[in-house]
């Protein structure tokens, strides 16, 4: 058992190596990403001159957010980003060869395509979470929260792209179009939730999660609200994307057929 | 006619024939199709809902009246949409798999040939657009439509010398594919700036000082904020001219600097594969 344990760890580690191969690539994409999470911020600056507070939400703490949601986006490029290529795959025949493989299909296909631009999302994202709680000067023992909160927004996105990539075993296409929906959805959650319209809110806590490894425990951290519940809801919530991500890829898998020859 | 009329006609059918050709492939894939209206659509919606939540809490007074901001912020998603074009992924993959040999070998000036396929992008995504347009209509009324018919004239006229802007900062920006031999970290970098400094998220009059006076000296504004204003009527009379003739410098200068630049980059350019 522990040998399969170490096949995704072997594959994930071959698979950085390789790309580490390219440095200016690297740096590039680190840059570059980087300055994406700055065109961001950029808005929000925008926004902060002309009010005070953003839905009851002062601009550190929105940061908070922002760092959040680019901490997870970074975090599951590096770890499980391989999802972005499903529909070519699908549409090469090339999941033959992983299927004939002895492991989980879905964890061993999501975890051998590390991407390195993802390092600028995650150094950007822990930047604004510290510069955010540190100017904040919250307790020490939110800090400990943390990493918990951002394992889970890593989770439930990439079990949102999951679910949404899977779309390609049943609409079969060299397109990933799709994949932006969950990913503009996570990009939607850096601002105060409570900003939105009753529906966008509804999807944001319902249909994919993501208020919950952030805005709620934020709300509780800053004094929003005294209702504690809010930190523990992100741990059960990406336990129920996992699951929902499984079960989309089984179902995709029972419609895959191999392009033959 | 002259032989050399005769080339350049020759030439001018092979680059309407590549329009022709990427329109047709736009169409290929329909539900490719609707996903990127829709993840667009949503992407432009996100600061349209938070602007939205500002005017409705009504903290502090705005420069700008609601009235004129939503119309703005539609006008301004649907020329980002319609500029979407693929100029640093397709020059980019080429350069990465060695394609670029030939169409450099190809009796076809590169930049233009690139020009006539990114056109036909935009010709395309501006036809989806349209239907937006008309709901925007049926939404705010006449605070929607141009204001008159000489601004929707110099409007049409910006909206072209926006597209070459941006093409010509997307080709230069290209050029460092040939160091990266990659073309994500340019088109990010690119789109990133873009973002930031084209008033694709609010009107230039809502930046704070710093971000505004740098938004002036760059090009990117005369991609979003300048047709915008021109539409709706911000800027008339001889400063729709002067921002015309602004947009037309800009767009000469940065397909020279392109040119040059491609120049350069051929001279130490290994062409990859084998």
């Amino acid at each position: 058992m522990e040998r399969y344990k170490n096949v995704y760890f072997s594959a994930f580690k071959a698979s950085l190596q390789a790309k580490l191969e390219y440095r200016v690539d690297m740096v590039v994409g680190i840059v570059t990403s980087m300055l994406m999470q700055g065109a961001a911020l950029s808005f929000l600056l925008i926004v902060l001159r002309n009010t005070p507070t953003l839905g009851g939400w002062s601009g550190r703490e929105v940061v908070f957010l922002f760092g959040m949601t680019a901490a997870s986006l970074g975090g599951s490029e590096i770890l499980f980003n391989q999802i972005w290529m499903l529909p070519q795959y699908i549409v090469a025949g090339d999941l033959d060869r992983l299927l004939t493989y002895p492991v989980r299909s879905l964890l061993f296909f999501l975890d051998t395509r590390p991407e390195l631009h993802a390092f600028g999302n995650l150094l950007t994202g822990v930047v604004y979470i510290v510069g955010s709680l540190w100017t904040l000067h919250v307790p020490w023992y939110v800090w400990l929260g943390i990493p918990i909160w951002l394992a889970c927004g890593t989770l439930i996105y990439t079990s949102a792209l999951v679910v949404f990539g899977c779309l390609s075993f049943r609409f079969v296409g060299p397109f990933a179009q799709q994949l932006l929906i969950p990913l503009n959805l996570l990009q939607a959650s850096r601002y105060p939730l409570s900003v939105y319209p009753g529906w966008l809110r509804k999807m944001l806590f319902f249909l994919i999660p993501y208020g919950t490894f952030h805005y709620l425990p934020g709300r509780v951290l800053f004094g929003k609200t005294a209702a504690l519940w809010g930190l523990a809801l992100a741990p059960a919530a990406a336990l129920v994307l996992v699951f929902a991500a499984q079960a989309a890829w089984n179902v995709g898998l029972r419609q895959y057929d191999s392009t033959g020859s | 006619m002259t032989p050399s009329n005769a080339s350049r006609l020759a030439e001018l059918d092979t680059l309407r024939a590549l329009f022709v050709r990427a329109v047709r492939a736009s169409f290929a894939y329909k539900p490719a199709l609707l996903l990127s209206m829709l993840s667009a659509g949503f992407a432009y919606l996100i600061p349209m809902l938070v602007w939205r939540h500002i005017y409705a809490a009504r903290q502090q007074a705005q420069p700008i009246s609601a009235q004129a901001l939503f119309p703005y912020l539609l006008i301004a998603g649907c020329l980002n949409f319609a500029f979407a074009m693929n100029v640093e992924a397709r020059i980019g993959q080429r350069i990465r798999l060695g394609l670029i040999a030939t169409d450099l070998l190809r009796p076809v000036d590169f930049q233009l040939a690139q020009l006539a396929q990114a056109l036909s992008d935009g010709l395309f995504n501006l036809l989806l657009v349209l239907p937006i347009l008309a709901l925007a209509f049926a939404f705010w009324g006449p605070a929607a439509l141009p204001h008159g018919g000489a601004a929707l004239a110099a409007f049409a006229l910006s909206v072209l010398l926006s597209f070459v802007i941006l093409f010509a900062v997307s080709f230069i920006f290209v050029q460092a594919s040939f160091v990266t031999y990659s073309g994500y970290g340019v088109f990010v970098a690119r789109n990133a700036l873009q973002q930031t400094f084209s008033g694709l998220s609010a009107p230039l009059v809502l930046f704070p000082p710093g971000l505004r006076a740098v938004s002036e000296w760059l090009p990117f504004r005369h991609t979003i904020h300048t047709p915008a204003a021109i539409y709706l009527g911000w800027l008339s009379g001889a400063a729709v001219l002067r921002a015309l003739a602004e947009q037309a410098l800009w767009a000469g200068g940065l397909l020279m600097l392109g040119r040059y630049l491609l120049k350069r980059a051929l001279l130490r350019f290994e062409i990859q594969g084998g």
